[in-house]
């Protein structure tokens, strides 16, 4: 697959456009940031201007405040935050890691099971998480692992698979010379995935981390079912825990969002090659 | 494979087993028995006869508390009959004072117990007789404690295949299912087309085209739990700026339809699927778009063909495996659809997640909401099967 980016700019001529595909492409960017722009207009706004008739839908609020946004840091939201960092980077790790040995194999070697085990890792990426919500609440309250960092265990079901669906496909690139060259050195198997294999990957390990960070970041359902005490909330959790039973304060859940989104913008506009290369890993063949 | 080998694999098929594997097999066990943990006498799988050993004995206590009570109301021989029946019930759940959990129970022993329960019933009654006109305390409460211990034999709750007998009638289940439907099917033609369209405008050259992939990666980065509850307040029935636009535009009755009526939810939810995973398919369309040697179009425009014959006559045919691949995770993945639909209306439309995690979480029955996972389990090959054969593409191929 050759890299989006790289396409575009080996391109030599641009295109004139129409301007109906102009407008679309406008309409298409505003119905995509509205909702984030609206945010952050309501969470500038006090209570009553959100609730007003008249003034709900006012763009500026009339009297903009802060209020919203020390009300949420006072609720803990950051805290919220500093789990969320823990959880995603303590998955990262070891996925990455686990990802990285078992690709190395799946890649370099032909043995007996290799297409089960492809087909076993691309199934596990199919089926519902709901399947195993039950059975893994049950063990982890047998094994009094609820509430706790253990979560991120669990996380292995929703990340794996795709973490080592990519490492392959960055594995195989790398040529067999190479590793043929550290084997004729003295290199075991171990230190030629470690020494030589995994830095000269390093743009697939990183696209894999990304990856596995971002979908560790949003998890829901595990962290909802298993970590139901507010010391170990994550952002997704958290953030919907601020709705309480009969009124919802929009300010507070606004300004919250915002906050929240900071990390996940930064992401983004960092590493959206690494993205984009994470997204399409193995969904086209070369 | 080497050991050497197998050693570098073996943490992912730990993890496989503990986190996928075994939870599978667990979920096919537990469909096999009427299991809830809400419900003393099924809150856990028992193969054979059982006995609620804790309540067996505290039911005995009781019995001898109001006995004592009764040692004052009654004469010299009242009191020494009383006396034996007190020891004769200590003895017959003495047996059962260190427990804590209930116990298994074989036949003969639960026969055994059935009788010494009726022999004690038999032997109150005979002490009532004996004194008619006194008010004892153990006539108020003798049938209630009797009847208890009586429950605290449990029998097997192995069901077999009841579980899945009464799925085929759960009529809750096939509306679940036909919601799911609904929301797999219109989210993923809609993505697909609104895809589509965006792929093709990120493929041609545009200066600043960039833009627009950065700008459509933020919906799919955020988390969906995060999103839906940002749109759960653009839809509010009061402050929510979505409900009002569209009630102006006469596309909705009055601004609180859309989270509160059948249709309004369903539309929520797809607007919102829509909105957050669209991006997701056009990167998807693309990168299969930027593998077409360009070569192709240049002969196509040769020969005369016009945009929409070189759509279909060449990008269409060249797309195909991507495609395939990208509407087959979209479909898995909305058909799976869960924080979207809990966080923006707390449950409507009912999809078969929304269902499990209800039956499972929420009432505590881990037996049929077994059975409706793996019936998801069973949809979700389904769906994958359909589109590896008719779409006839090889995932695999490696």
């Amino acid at each position: 697959m050759t890299s989006l980016a790289t396409t575009k700019k080996t391109t030599p001529s641009r295109e004139r456009l129409n301007p109906l595909i102009w407008l679309v492409i406008a309409l298409f960017l505003f119905v995509m940031v509205f909702p984030f722009l609206w945010i952050l207009i309501t969470s500038f706004k006090p209570g009553a201007e959100i609730y007003g008739r008249d003034t709900a839908f006012r763009l500026i609020a009339v009297n903009p405040t802060i209020d919203n946004y020390t009300t949420v840091i006072n609720k803990g939201i950051l805290d919220a935050v500093k789990n969320s960092v823990i959880v995603s980077l303590i998955t990262t790790l070891y996925v990455v890691f686990v990802a990285s040995m078992s690709a190395y194999i799946i890649a370099r070697f032909s043995f007996r099971g290799k297409r089960m085990l492809m087909g076993l890792i691309l199934g596990i990426s199919m089926f519902p998480q709901m399947i195993i919500i039950g059975p893994v609440f049950n063990m982890f309250y047998n094994l009094k692992m609820l509430n706790s960092y253990w979560v991120t265990m669990a996380y292995s079901t929703i990340t794996l698979p795709s973490a080592v669906w990519i490492m392959i496909a960055h594995f195989k690139r790398i040529p067999l010379s190479v590793e043929e060259a550290a084997r004729i050195d003295g290199c075991s198997q171990w230190q030629a995935l470690w020494i030589v294999i995994f830095p000269m990957a390093a743009p697939g390990v990183f696209t894999t981390a990304i990856m596995t960070f971002i979908a560790a970041w949003n998890e829901y359902l595990l962290t909802l079912t298993l970590n139901s005490d507010k010391a170990y909330h994550t952002v997704p959790v958290a953030i919907n825990a601020l709705r309480t039973q009969f009124t919802i304060l929009w300010g507070e859940i606004t300004a919250a969002t915002v906050l929240v989104i900071i990390p996940t913008l930064i992401i983004v506009l960092l590493f959206q090659r690494q993205i984009v290369s994470g997204i399409t890993s193995g969904a086209v063949k070369e | 494979m080497t050991w050497r080998q197998f050693l570098f694999v073996l943490p992912l098929l730990l993890l496989v087993s503990v986190f996928s594997l075994y939870p599978i097999i667990t979920s096919g066990v537990y469909s096999f028995f009427d299991y809830q943990t809400n419900d003393q006498t099924r809150n856990a799988m028992y193969t054979g006869g059982h006995l609620n050993a804790p309540l067996f004995h505290e039911d005995g206590k009781y019995l001898n508390f109001y006995l004592k009570k009764d040692l004052q109301l009654v004469d010299e021989p009242g009191q020494a009959t009383i006396a034996a029946l007190q020891a004769d019930i200590e003895a017959a759940i003495e047996p059962y004072a260190q427990k804590k959990e209930p116990i298994t129970l074989p036949q003969p022993e639960e026969e055994r117990i059935l009788a010494v329960i009726g022999e004690i019933r038999q032997r109150i009654r005979s002490l009532e007789e004996a004194y008619p006109g006194t008010e004892l305390n153990i006539s108020e409460n003798a049938d209630t404690l009797l009847k208890e211990m009586e429950t605290c034999i449990v029998g097997s709750n192995f069901i077999g295949l009841k579980g899945y007998q009464r799925l085929v009638g759960d009529t809750r289940f096939f509306a679940a299912l036909r919601n799911t439907l609904v929301f797999t099917v219109i989210s993923v033609f809609f993505e697909l087309i609104i895809g589509m369209g965006l792929a093709l405008v990120m493929n041609r050259s545009i200066r600043g085209i960039g833009i627009v992939r950065t700008v459509s990666l933020i919906p799919w980065a955020i988390p969906t739990a995060v999103s839906a509850l940002i749109w759960t307040y653009l839809y509010d029935g009061t402050s929510g700026i979505v409900a009002r636009v569209f009630t102006q535009l006469g596309l909705i009755a009055s601004p609180e339809l859309l989270l509160t009526s059948a249709g309004g939810t369903m539309a929520a939810a797809i607007i919102a699927d829509v909105w957050k995973t669209t991006p997701y398919m056009a990167l998807l369309l693309l990168a299969g778009l930027q593998v077409i040697d360009r070569g192709l179009y240049e002969s196509a425009s040769v020969d005369g063909a016009g945009p929409m014959r070189t759509f279909t006559q060449i990008t269409l045919p060249l797309l195909k495996p991507s495609l395939l691949v990208a509407l087959l995770f979209r479909t898995l993945d909305a058909f799976r659809v869960y924080d979207l639909i809990a966080v923006l209306t707390k449950g409507t439309p009912e999809t078969l997640s929304i269902y499990a995690y209800k039956v499972m979480i929420g009432q505590g029955n881990y037996g049929y909401g077994a059975v409706i996972v793996l019936a998801m389990f069973l949809c979700v090959g389904l769906i994958a099967l359909l589109y590896v054969k008719v779409l006839g593409a090889e995932l695999m191929n490696d």
